[in-house]
Order: C-alpha cells, then sequence, then structure tokens
C-alpha cells in the first residue's frame, strides 16, 4: 500500500468513527478531534505523490492550501455537482476560516493553553485547567449553518479522494 | 505520454485554477515527461513553510486530465526562495505560463 492510499484509507476508517459518534450521549470533543484528525489524514493523503517511497513532508496549513487547491480541480467541482466555477469557488471560500480554526486544534498548534478536543489545556487569564469533555467549543457550534457545511465537504472529499 | 499532451493539460490546469481563483497571479510549469507540475502564486494562500510542497492528483481522463498532477500554491514572497519538491528540478527550469493557458509570459 502507498502512503497516499495508507493516509486516505485511515481517514476514511476515521471519518466512519467519526459519524458514529453523533450521539447526545458522546461528549462533542470527541467528534471533534476526529473531525481534526481526518482532515489532517486527508490533506496528508493529497500531500503524498503515488509514486514516492517516502511519506509526505510535514507541512503548514495543509488544509486550508487543500482547499484553496482543489477549487481549481473540475474533477472535484464536478463530483460535488457545482456547475459553476465561481460557485465552486465561492462555496469553498465561505469554509476556509472554518477550516483553518479546525487546523488549528491539533494538539501541535494548540499548545497547552488553548482549547483543544484531544488534551487538557489551562486558560491563560483564569489559570484554570479544563479537560476536552467538559468544554463545549462555541466556535465550532455543531449546529451552526457553517459547520454543517463544512462537515458535510470533509465527509465527501473523504469519499471521493482516491 | 508525449510532452506536448503533458503541456497541453498544464495549459489547461492552469486555465481552470485561474478561472477558480482569479487572485492566482502566475503559474510556473516544471516540464516532465510523466506527471503535470504546477506552482500557482497565490497572495492569500497561508505561508508554505521551509519547501513547496504540492498536493497529488491521479489521472482524471473524463475531464480532459489523461496525466496525474502535482499542484502547489505558494505566496509571492515564496517564489524562488522555497525548495521544490524532489525531482522537480531548478525554479530555473519553469515556464511561466500566462494565466489564460494559453500563451506564455
Amino acid at each position: 500500500m502507498s502512503w497516499r492510499d495508507a493516509f486516505l484509507r485511515q481517514a476514511r476508517s476515521e471519518n466512519d468513527l467519526r459519524l458514529r459518534l453523533n450521539d447526545p450521549s458522546v461528549e462533542y470533543s470527541h467528534r471533534l478531534h476526529y473531525l481534526q484528525m481526518v482532515t489532517e489524514k486527508l490533506a496528508k493523503g493529497f500531500q503524498a505523490d503515488p509514486s514516492e517511497a517516502d511519506p509526505p513532508p510535514t507541512s503548514h496549513h495543509a488544509l486550508v492550501r487543500l482547499m484553496q487547491t482543489l477549487k481549481g480541480r473540475p474533477t472535484v467541482r464536478r463530483q460535488l455537482r457545482f456547475d459553476d466555477a465561481i460557485i465552486f469557488k465561492q462555496y469553498i471560500d465561505s469554509l476556509l476560516d472554518l477550516a483553518d480554526r479546525v487546523e488549528r486544534l491539533a494538539p501541535s498548534a494548540a499548545g497547552t493553553s488553548q482549547p483543544n478536543p484531544e488534551y487538557p489545556w489551562r486558560d491563560p487569564v483564569t489559570g484554570a485547567v479544563s479537560a476536552p469533555v467538559d468544554f463545549d467549543f462555541p466556535f465550532f457550534d455543531q449546529r451552526d449553518a457553517k459547520m454543517i457545511k463544512f462537515e458535510k465537504l470533509i465527509d465527501q472529499l473523504v469519499r471521493i479522494a482516491s | 505520454m508525449s510532452r506536448k499532451a503533458i503541456e497541453q493539460q498544464a495549459r489547461l490546469l492552469a486555465k481552470e485554477n485561474r478561472n477558480a481563483e482569479p487572485e492566482i497571479t502566475n503559474v510556473y510549469w516544471f516540464p516532465n515527461e510523466t506527471e503535470v507540475r504546477l506552482v500557482e502564486v497565490l497572495p492569500a494562500v497561508p505561508p508554505s513553510g521551509d519547501r513547496v510542497v504540492p498536493f497529488y492528483f491521479r489521472p482524471q481522463p473524463a475531464d480532459n486530465l489523461p496525466a496525474p498532477s502535482g499542484i502547489a500554491l505558494v505566496r509571492p514572497d515564496e517564489v524562488r526562495n522555497l525548495p521544490l519538491p524532489k525531482g522537480w528540478g531548478q525554479w530555473e527550469d519553469a515556464v511561466e505560463l500566462a494565466c489564460n493557458g494559453e500563451d506564455d509570459r
């Protein structure tokens, strides 16, 4: 199996699990954690050269850059059922800020002072330590239309990625 | 696949990408016998880090894209300053394509 296939296979599996976590009895942080991981594997998969034996390099802002790149892919546009390139661009552009916030949920970006869905953190102002399972992540409201749109896009990209 | 076919696809992708993102200012094509390799300049893209990292796409014959492709977005200040992916050659090897995918600048 190539690095590309392996990353995309992992993204698909984690995405399936993410969808199974969509249950009121499960703390939201777990679903958000899986969303962040899915996006990371998805971007890594596209960064892996199918003809290359080495793993893809580490890079910054991979998800945002992937989405910006996908705007110009006619095949992706067609698979996502957009006829108009400009409307597709607007659709992607409307989600870039949220994609950036999702990328910043990674522990490597959040550190120990920013909310993230995987590790506890200390609020730099109050000094209080919080666990992800107790936090409601208001910037990622799962009922918000943009969040719903973003999750749908990621789900679609995971399914069409090859 | 012939160099001409690769070049045709490079120009088509340059045009498609510019249509989808009018803020792309320059497109650099790195000729290769089997793969379309493009670096596109977009001021609004986040910093690349310490190298140019492309996204790779499989051939899509149904969309007139029979060759695999590697597409990288970079910021203007990264052009000629960041190392290219292994095997892509040097910045001096690039052919700058007009953003309409037709005439070189």
